[in-house]
């Protein structure tokens, strides 16, 4: 059923207004958005593939010119917006599950943004025009301004005004290069604007068209947290709270392989366009993971590690054949669900020991062993250890990189995952391994079942993902496919 | 006995990055392997420009490697700089917009 | 008539280019704010005039109009239901900054970035 398809946007945002208006009722709020959390999963799974045109505007075929084109809106949906889409949903649901088992008296405004930004980043990537993506773009960064200023840490209103004005600077300059793309074309719909491009139509030499891919990029370097945004990206990561943290990052990898993607169908004939993209995200894998190494705050520690495993999505984007895509988007998935899984196992722990300094911590493991093997097995993931998912998508970037003929890459991406392993090993130790400190106190604080239940369900999709990496591979493959 | 002296000096110098609080080894040796790894990586990552010229290849890689070796004690002038404070960001966004638009906008065809 | 959107085009470069001037180089965070809004008028204003046509009509199909008259004479309409949405949205952003100062500026007692927006990774170390 082709209806689903917008409903998959108009649910979570029905339900974001619903819930701030209504939200004096307590057990009503909680209730309703546990349904709706629920059904966030669904939708995507229960459509069908297609496409969608808003108000009925069928494309136009151009007697004279023999072009189609696209008048209305076109939402376009696929086996890679199915499973992001779905994965999302997944997310959300236990997020908000988190959410309302903690408090007893939950704030509406917050479930707002919540919703919102699951509808924000569902729109981004569904989306075929250009334009639409940006005002989705923008609603996602107020939603996340908004989830790190309602957090309980220190200093997060200066953090959430500094993102708000570096947003302020990156979006306008993304909305000028949208202009001058619009003043070249005269079409803000993506599939006629690469059609345009590939038909000669354009000057690819014009300064006006490289200019717009230079202010688009630095947009998307705004969006996805690539250097030099990768300090204020981990800042508010370290900022929010664990579970909304777990949320935003699943945000900031969505908005990035949806913008990269448009950006990839109109520029992929600039072979400037793969030089810069690689570029960036070599700079942010060498400078994400070296900072994680002297870090001792771990919420800053995965926030620096979460902007570093953006870099390997963007290597493989910007490597620009049809595996290496393939092995981008892949990564993207496992990096959802693994830095998820990760944020919210040492929420558990900043819950149950009220520190943050792994200098403080220490012999957790007795305390706490299920969360400390969960997080575990998640820090080996992320590092790329076998059997897990994140060994598989690893694995397809060494061996893309490798076929095309940049052996400097592999050795990158490997030496990035060997020092993944060891910040994982070094906190891993200081956190549970090693004595107990005499100051530290962990009275009977019990770390919360859902979180436990939310670590379970996202570990036994990183080990499903890891031993059966096809399922997801095939569909993504033959999009790809399509799309070169 | 010279060169051990100058190697406890960078050490050193690691163990007043982590204070005020309690300097573990596993910290000081985190800086450490940061340290190797960001000299390794990024004259790994010039050879790269291979691609575009081997002569300038060659030139770009020793001269990264001397100008980071050194000045060894890299990671303390790192975490200076990617610091919270909004002038330090905006700085460095300011000028990575102003090369990417003088690179595109004058460069963007010679590759 | 070209000349005018030529000015049209000069005015959003200046209007952006004295944002970003003084959305960096401004103390004071009301300033910066007021900047960052000339950036985002100044990209709306570029939009706007990409809509211009010379000698064009207001693109509102009037009964009794020659469609295709219409057609070649009308200003192109898209850009301007564009720049709606984005007007919106900048005042969102902008009422969002303004609650945050506010929050600040009650906790601060001042309006300098220097002091309400300084590094705050050394001070939370320890304190924690």
């Amino acid at each position: 059923m082709n209806e689903l398809i917008p409903l998959m946007v108009i649910v979570p945002l029905m339900a974001a207004l619903l819930i701030s208006a209504f939200s004096r009722f307590n057990k009503v709020t909680k209730i309703f958005a546990f349904v709706v959390a629920i059904c966030l999963p669904i939708i995507p799974i229960a459509s069908n593939y297609g496409l969608h045109y808003f108000g009925g505007y069928e494309p136009m075929l151009d007697n004279v010119t023999n072009v189609m084109f696209h008048p209305a809106i076109t939402y376009s949906f696929s086996f890679p917006q199915q499973i992001f889409i779905a994965m999302i949903g997944l997310l959300t649901f236990l997020v908000v599950f988190i959410y309302l088992t903690k408090y007893k008296e939950v704030s509406g405004p917050y479930l707002f943004l919540l919703f919102l930004g699951t509808a924000a980043v569902t729109a981004m990537l569904l989306t075929d025009d250009i334009f639409h993506m940006f005002v989705f773009f923008e609603i996602l960064a107020l939603a996340q301004v908004g989830i790190v200023a309602a957090s309980s840490i220190d200093y997060s209103y200066e953090m959430a005004l500094k993102y708000m004005i570096l947003g302020s600077i990156g979006s306008p300059i993304m909305l000028l290069g949208i202009g001058f793309l619009l003043a070249l074309t005269g079409s803000v719909n993506v599939t006629d604007i690469a059609a345009a491009v590939h038909n000669g139509l354009v000057d690819m030499t014009s300064p006006v068209f490289l200019l717009s891919l230079g202010l688009i990029f630095f947009g998307w370097l705004y969006a996805s947290g690539l250097p030099p945004f990768h300090t204020i990206k981990s800042g508010i990561y370290s900022k929010a709270e664990p579970h909304g943290a777990a949320l935003l990052q699943s945000f900031t990898v969505i908005s990035m392989i949806s913008i990269v993607l448009i950006m990839f169908r109109i520029y992929s004939s600039l072979p400037i366009f793969e030089v810069l993209v690689v570029f960036f995200s070599i700079l942010a894998m060498i400078l994400g993971v070296s900072l994680a190494l002297t870090q001792t705050d771990f919420r800053r520690m995965i926030g620096f590690l979460a902007v570093g495993e953006l870099g390997f999505i963007g290597l493989g984007i910007g490597l620009g054949t049809q595996y290496a895509i393939t092995a981008g988007l892949f990564q993207a998935l496992n990096e959802i669900i693994i830095t998820a899984l990760l944020f919210i196992g040492f929420g558990a722990i900043v819950n149950a020991t009220n520190e943050v300094d792994t200098r403080k911590l220490g012999g957790l493991l007795a305390y706490h062993p299920k969360v400390s093997i969960m997080l575990l097995i998640g820090g080996l993931a992320m590092a790329g250890v076998p059997p897990l998912s994140g060994f598989q998508s690893k694995l397809m970037l060494v061996q893309a990189s490798l076929s095309c003929g940049f052996p400097e890459i592999s050795i990158l991406a490997i030496m990035v995952s060997i020092a993944t392993f060891v910040v994982f090993v070094k906190t891993f130790y200081a956190m549970f391994l090693r004595p107990k400190p005499n100051d530290l106190e962990v009275e009977g604080k019990e770390v919360p079942r859902s979180m436990i239940f939310a670590m379970g369900i996202l570990l036994i999709i990183i080990i499903l993902l890891g031993i059966f990496p096809d399922m997801v591979i095939n569909g993504i493959s033959s999009f790809v496919g399509g799309m070169l | 006995m010279k060169l051990y002296d100058q190697i406890f000096d960078v050490v050193k110098q690691f163990r007043k990055l982590f204070s005020p609080g309690p300097v573990t080894n596993a910290d000081v040796s985190g800086s450490i392997t940061a340290e190797i790894f960001i000299i390794v990586s990024i004259v790994l990552a010039a050879i790269l420009l291979r691609h575009v010229s081997v002569l300038l290849a060659g030139l770009v890689t020793l001269i990264l490697a001397i100008v980071l070796i050194s000045n060894i004690p890299l990671i303390p002038k790192f975490k200076i700089e990617q610091e919270d404070s909004l002038e330090k960001m905006l700085f460095y966004a300011i000028v990575v917009l102003c090369i990417i638009v003088v690179f595109l906008y004058w460069g963007g065809n010679l590759v | 008539m070209a000349h005018v959107q030529l000015a049209i085009l000069f005015t959003s470069a200046a209007l952006v280019i004295i944002g970003l001037y003084s959305a960096i180089f401004i103390d004071n965070i009301i300033k910066k704010i007021i900047g960052i809004s000339f950036i985002e008028e100044g990209a709306n204003l570029f939009i706007v005039a990409i809509g211009y046509k010379p000698g064009g009509v207001v693109p509102i199909l009037m009964p009794g109009m020659d469609t295709s008259w219409f057609a070649s004479n009308a200003a192109y309409p898209l850009p301007f239901g564009l720049v709606l949405t984005s007007i919106v949205i900048g005042a969102s952003t902008l009422a969002v900054m303004l609650a945050l100062v506010m929050v600040l500026y009650r906790r601060y007692g001042t309006l300098s970035t220097k002091v309400m927006l300084a590094d705050t990774s050394k001070q939370e170390e320890y304190d924690e």
